[in-house]
Order: C-alpha cells, then structure tokens, then sequence
C-alpha cells in the first residue's frame, strides 16, 4: 500500500493506507485523533467535518490522496486550552447535550466566523445546515456562534 | 401505571452498609486514556479515601464523588453529584466526579431509562450525601470530645459552634470511615439549599468542545480487530449460502464469520467480516456474494401493516382501563366524534453509531462501549459465558446519544460472539445504514378515538383504542398486550365515561423503547382528538381542557403558564395559528404551545413555548435543554421522515432519505421550568410526545385541516 505523509494539525504523520481510505478512517485510525467523528458515511451529518488548508469538509467521502500537501485541522487543533472563541461560547451558552457532534459543529463554526466575522441568521444557517444534531442543540448553537462573534 | 417515588429504605441501607470494602473494579475514564479529572486507582487500593461507594475523600482534603448513572446527554454526569454535594455540603467546583463502577450491589440498578435518573435517586443521593457528612461530624466530635451536636459542616469542613475551630474533611476521613453509617440522616430543608436548583454548567462539556470526550466508539484495545456485518435485509431472512472469496481477498480483512444477535426473543443472523482496520471491513462486506431466504416477509409493506391495523381495530380489544358506560352514553349522545389517527416506526439514529468491544476469554470477559444499561452488559456476558459476575469487566463510556436504543444487548452480543470465534478483542461498529434498517424501532400504532359531547356542551364519553405491537410481547403466542401500550393517554380529564383499551399485534419487525416510548404515539392521537373535541364543544382548546382538569393543580399551573407566555387569549396576528397539547411523561407534567405561520404561502413552525413541571428542579438549564431536545426530535417525527417499510424492507437507508431537523428549521423555542418542592420528576422525555398534537392543532387553527396521520409533509399544506 502506498505511503501518505498528512500534515495534522502542524505535525506531519507518515500512513500506510488504501489510496481510496476516506480521511476520516485514516485521521481516527491511523494518525489515531478520535475527535473527527464518524456519523453517517455519505456527507449528510458533518461529524466528521475537518478544514482542508482552512475550509471545512467532511471527512468521511474524502480520500486520502485528496489530503497531500494539504493541511488538515481537526477539532483537536482548534485550541491549546479549550480558549478559543467558539468553545468558550459553547460553554457560555451550555451547547452540548451527548457531544458527539458538537467536534463537526465546532469545526463548522470556527471556518463561518473567519469568512465572516459578525454572521446573520441567514449566514448561520448556511454554514450549519450540513450539520446535525440528534439531541437538538441548534438554538443553543446560534446563540453561542453570536456570542463568539463578540468574543472574537 | 404509576410508580410510588419513594426510595426503599432498605436499599439505602444496604448501599450504606457496603462502605469500607472497595471492590477490584476497573473503569473507563469518561474524559479519554490520559483522565483530565482524575484517576482513583480502585484495583490496587483507594480504599482508605472510601467513606461510602459514592463518595472518596483522601487526607490532603480532596473529594471525588462517584457517579453510577452512564451520561448519554441528558446531564446527570452533573446533577447526581450536584445532590451529593448539596448534603454532603462541599463546593461542587472543587470536587471531582468520575463515573462508578458497574456493579448492582454497590449501586443499584444502573440502567438509564424512561428519564429516571434523577426521580429514583434524588433521596437516595441526599441520603448518601447526608449519611458521609454526619459521620464525619461525628468523626470531630470525637477528636474534640465533645457532643455532635456541638458541630456542623460547611464547606467541606466542621465547625466546632463553640470554638469556631476547624478540621477539614480530609483531616476527618480515616475516623469517619470507621463510623457505622447512620440510618437516619437529617437532610436539609430546600430554603437551606446551595446547590439544588442552580443552572451550574456541565462539567462534561468542555471535553465535548475538543476531542477530549471518549465514546465506546473511540475506544481501541490492544490486539482488537473491526467487524462489519452484512444482516438480512429483511430482518429475518435465513442465511442460506454465501461466497467470500472477493471478501477474503481484501487487503485486512482475515475471516468472514457467521454471527447473530437475539432482539425480544428472536435470532437474527449475519455475516461478520473481520478486518484490522474498519474500512477494510466495510470494503469487504461490500464483497460479499449472501443468498437469503426471505420467505414471504418480502410482501410485507407499510400499506399492509395499516391494513392489518384497520382490521385488527374491529377486532376484540383488551380494556385497561375503564370507567361509567361508554357505549351506551356515547350512543345517547347528540354530538359524536371519530377518528383515527396514525404514526411510522421511528428509529433512534443517535448520532454516535451503534457499536461495542468484548474480549471474551476463557475465564473472563471485558466489555468497553457506550450503553445505557451496564448492568444489563454484564448479566448477559456472565451468564451467556459461564463466568462469575465478578469476572466480568464492564468499560462504560459516554455515549453519543442513545433515546433507548443503546438500552439493548444486542450489538455486545455479535461482538462477544465474534471475540469468542476469533480469540481476539472485536469492535462491532454499525453503519448508519445498519442503523436505520435493522431496528429495533419505536413500534408504529392506529388510534381510533370516539368521543361524546352532551346537549349542555360537556365531553361525556370517550373511547381510545390503540393498535400496535407491544415491547413486552413481540413473539411466542400470547394475543394480550400490556397496559405500557396505552402509555400517555391522559386518565385526568374528568369525563365520566372512559375506555381504553388496545389490540396487539405480532410481527417480525422488532420494537423497541425511543424516547418517551408509547407516549410518543398516543399523545398525537390523545392531544389531537381532544382538540377536535373541543372544537366540537364549540370551547377554546386550553379552557375545555381546564375546564376537564379542575382539581388538578400541575396540569392547570402549565396550561395557565404557556397560555400567558404565549399571549393565547390575544387576537392572532395575521396568517399565524396555534395549538395546545399537554402530557404526563415519567412523574413531569408539560404543557405546550406550538405557534404556525403562513410565510409566503407555506406554513412554518415558528415558535414552540413548553412549561414543565417536574418538581423540585435539581438544574433547570439541564431541564430546559432536555426539553428543547425533545422538541427538536419530536418535530422530525412529526414531519421530517418516519421509516416506511417495502418488500419487508425498511425504505430509508440514512440521513439523505431519514431527515432529520435542521438547524434553520429549527424554530424559536421558549422552555418555562415551573418553580416547585416537590419531588424531582424525570425530565429527558415529557418534552416529546406534545410536540406533534401542539404543532398539528395549531395547523388545524390556521388551516382548518385537520392532520391524522405522521409524519405529514409541510409543503404539502
């Protein structure tokens, strides 16, 4: 099997993996970060929602070959401390209930306000309409990526 | 169907009494292999901090409270130790909570279910809480030598009252711990409360924000291998031959075993295939070449199910409860109503897939995954591989949500079975598409309704009659349902002639507990007839059910609440409707408003206003995001998708045909935690089962449709 380095998170990692192995199976299996969730397997849930060189994706359709020379983030390089401006709001506004979307939630969030720093309504639901939540956190969500449009 | 709330003394007592021993168990920390909060090393020996099985304090002062309820979103990873803490009387912000052991005698039962977490444990937490903290005043006491009741505890310290002298709890527990535990503790009066009742934030959450936060499925042990398995798609076919040359040959994949999983009493098999890594096994399920025999269950549909239904409705039913003479009052009647009402299966999708590793060995077995039920984990293992309790290893994590389905032992089954077959730790992970196709289900109903309004305008007769398949009795040839099938029909309103009754049928599709279970069918029906009764009465919704309701203080304080929240006794604003419905799920009482718009010519649902009152609130920010929760599974049932079933298929595969609510579908919600002492009620499901009745009689108010049957499809309005 050929071999891939994958900068994650600015560190490369060396895989040994299928040409046609979805990221988000060599992200959790092989590079061995759990925080990209796997949820659906057809890119309708976005909990497997990464940034390739900054523009969120999801991982689960993607193949590895996609991801060379690119660079990945994963929810676990969002923050050194949980201090970032979208986590911080997520705990302000009590966003998760299980949190097993809240990885692709995040991610989702986090490449939103970068585009556009005070979002509307309409922006919101865009940017996060790729993205479900089964325990039903959405309006928990708005009003925390308006509070971390402050926080910036 | 009602529970009494008191927690059995004898079961506090016995729990108290286990103190002193702590047994040799290990555990998953909730917070990942490198545990952030802490770690109490319980196998090699913790036990001189064990003041009681909830509760350690070690001698520099720090405090660890144990937490026996698996966290699947609903919050009590905070709100049980929120209760210890409040009796126990320390700072919730310096003590630490890892999750407990599986183990029944040390904790009761530990399954998660039918919102009763907080319910049955709220005195027996102040009890434990309580009973540590009298012993170590008694502890000071002693070391003071005076009387105990010359003392009292702040803070995680005793106060001499005379002296204002101080010891900590840390300096307290290796004398406490050899203190009898008292059988009486004083609990506090609620006007004492520091910590009861406060919207503290959830300590699990941080770890939820950045990959920290472990799920069954994040968990590898060494040696594991990954397991997909290919099932009948009709849920019942026979294995009959199958070819795994092209499976085999898959670069990973290593065997292709036969496995099966048993769901209410009946053997489903499937065809494992067994790789090291999970996408090999899923490339070579994809290999596979499987001939079932699906029998005739190939010309079962939905269209026969509800044809069955509608036959089965004329059939002789079993009443469960009844009261003065429906027949022939309803028969005398000047104004008579009917109507039937009908809901889909539904399947849980939690977000997190189903999944489950088990390593079985010769003498012991190791479970690690998320489950609602660990208890249920280790029974079955032990007694399915003839090994003691004590030898079974239940790894509980957090779960990615669960809405019951992960109540079931059905996915540890096909991985102890493939551990067994191989000799090696097996992870069986799901598919979405496993998920939705091979249940269990919530069970799908007919509710035919008839109902009797007088000369002088009052509701005299009424008749509900549920058909459907019963959890408790989906196979052998028993006919007679249980009365849970009649869950969440309302017995509180005062109509004097009253029957309910059911009709049980039997398929091969399995059913399971989803959240709220039957109250989330018969609601719809119940809430939605009593609206069209209203209307029939000429009375406006929220008063003909007060009027129905008059001696009952909670139902009249949440219909009073969400009438004046949601401004129902103003005019309408233009193109705008609402509905009411109410329910008693799980001890709590809610009331609901839906509010509809015509929005360019299409309806929408713009704002839902809920009131709960589930007695003493231990953390109404908890309540109220349970309750949002609720209303957001409750409007994709309602109308974003059900499964439909087609050549004895289940039609939908994953979340491009099962829709779920999406954000900008979301509508404006505005949940009102009633204020109260009473005991604390279940709080994770009374959210759901009005969501749909409130949202299709406020359609109805605007529209004058009346919608009878779910999901309904809003752009068909």
């Amino acid at each position: 099997m050929p071999e891939y380095t994958l900068n994650v998170n600015n560190k490369n990692y060396k895989v040994d993996v299928d040409q046609q192995m979805p990221l988000l199976w060599v992200i959790r299996d092989f590079v061995g970060l759990k925080g990209t969730k796997f949820g659906c397997g057809i890119s309708q849930c976005g909990a497997c929602t990464i940034h390739l060189d900054g523009t969120p994706v999801r991982a689960c359709r993607l193949p590895v070959t996609a991801a060379a020379g690119k660079k990945i983030t994963t929810i676990e390089g969002i923050s050194e401390n949980i201090d970032h401006a979208v986590q911080k709001a997520w705990i302000e506004m009590q966003v998760p209930q299980c949190g097993y979307c809240q990885s692709g939630q995040i991610m989702s969030a986090v490449a939103l306000l970068k585009n556009k720093p005070k979002p509307t309504d309409a922006d919101i639901d865009a940017a996060m309409r790729g993205n479900l939540c089964r325990c039903g956190t959405y309006q928990r969500i708005r009003s925390a990526i308006h509070r971390a449009a402050e926080l910036i | 169907m009602k529970f009494s709330s008191a927690i059995p003394r004898r079961k506090f007592l016995k729990i108290a009494a286990m103190s002193g021993t702590c047994l040799a168990l290990g555990y998953v920390s909730v917070f990942g292999e490198e545990p952030k909060i802490v770690n109490l090393d319980l196998e090699n020996g913790n036990a001189e901090s064990e003041l009681n099985p909830f509760i350690y304090i070690d001698t520099d002062g720090k405090i660890t409270l144990l937490n026996h309820r698996p966290e699947m979103g609903q919050g009590t990873f905070e709100a049980i130790p929120m209760i210890i803490a409040e009796e126990l009387d320390v700072d919730i912000a310096n003590i630490n909570i890892m999750p407990s052991p599986a183990d029944r005698g040390k904790y009761g039962d530990q399954m998660v279910v039918g919102s009763q977490s907080i319910r049955r444990n709220y005195e027996l937490m102040r009890r434990v809480g309580a009973s540590a903290k009298e012993m170590l005043i008694i502890a000071a006491a002693g070391k003071w030598n005076i009387a105990a009741e010359k003392c009292y505890a702040e803070n995680a310290m005793v106060i001499n009252r005379s002296t204002g002298a101080k010891l900590s709890y840390g300096d307290l527990v290796a004398d406490a711990r050899k203190l009898k535990a008292p059988d009486n503790p004083t609990l506090k009066q609620a006007k004492d409360f520091k910590i009861i009742g406060k919207s503290l934030p959830r300590r699990d959450i941080p770890a939820k924000l950045n990959g920290d936060a472990q799920f069954g499925i994040d968990i590898e042990v060494p040696g594991m291998l990954y397991a997909s398995i290919e099932r009948s798609p009709v849920l019942l076919g026979k294995l009959i031959s199958f070819d795994d040359t092209k499976a085999k040959a898959v670069t990973g994949v290593k065997y292709v075993l036969k496995t099966q999983r048993e769901v209410f009493g009946q053997v489903r098999v499937g065809l494992a295939v067994i790789a090291d890594n999970y996408w090999a096994a899923l490339q070579g399920r994809k290999m596979l070449e499987v001939k079932w025999d699906n029998g005739d269950l190939e010309t079962w549909t939905t269209q026969k199910i509800k044809d069955d239904y509608i036959d089965a409705s004329r059939k002789p039913a079993e009443v469960f409860e009844q009261k003065g003479d429906f027949d022939k009052t309803f028969n005398d009647a000047p104004v008579k109503i009917e109507a039937s009402y009908e809901t889909p299966y539904q399947t849980h999708a939690p977000m997190e897939p189903m999944n489950a590793i088990v390593s079985v060995k010769k003498d012991t077995c190791e479970f690690w995954g998320s489950t609602q039920n660990p208890n249920g984990m280790k029974d079955f293992l032990s007694k399915k591989y003839k090994v003691p309790q004590d030898s079974v290893k239940i790894n509980y994590t957090l779960m990615g949500g669960a809405f019951g389905r992960r109540s079931l032992t059905d996915v540890v089954e096909e991985a102890a079975d493939l551990s067994k077959q191989t000799g090696t730790p097996v992870k069986v992970i799901w598919t979405r598409e496993d998920d939705l196709t091979q249940g269990p289900f919530r069970a799908c109903s007919l509710n035919v309704c008839r109902g009797a309004i007088n000369k002088d305008g009052n509701l005299v007769s009424l008749e509900h009659k549920v058909i459907c398949q019963d959890i408790r009795n989906q196979s052998g040839n028993n006919s007679k349902p249980t009365d849970g099938i009649a869950g969440g029909i309302n017995t509180e309103y005062a109509i004097p002639n009253l029957r309910i009754n059911g009709v049980l049928r039997k398929f091969y599709i399995p059913v399971s507990y989803w959240r709220s279970v039957y109250h989330s069918t018969n609601c719809f029906a119940h809430e939605s007839f009593i609206d069209e009764l209203a209307y029939a009465a000429k009375k406006d919704p929220i008063d003909f059910r007060l009027s129905l309701l008059k001696n009952h203080k909670r139902y009249t304080g949440v219909l009073q609440k969400v009438a004046e929240k949601s401004n129902w006794y103003s005019p309408r604003e233009t193109d705008t409707g609402k509905g009411v419905a109410i329910v008693e799920r799980s001890g709590a009482f809610v009331a609901m408003v839906a509010e509809v718009k015509r929005l360019q010519g299409k309806i929408v649902p713009t704002k839902i206003i809920a009131a709960i009152d589930c007695g003493t609130p231990v953390n109404p920010d908890i309540i109220r995001a349970q309750t949002e929760g609720c209303i957001v599974m409750g409007l994709t049932s309602t109308y974003k998708s059900g499964l439909t079933i087609d050549k004895g298929k289940v039609v939908e595969q994953n979340f491009n045909t099962y829709k779920m609510l999406r954000i900008e579908e979301s509508p404006a919600i505005e949940v009102h935690v009633i204020e109260s002492s009473e005991q604390p009620e279940g709080a994770g499901e009374p959210g759901l089962p009005t969501v749909a009745p409130a949202l299709t009689n406020a359609i109805f108010e605007l529209t004058k449709k009346r919608i009878r049957a779910l999901p309904f499809k809003l752009e068909e309005l």
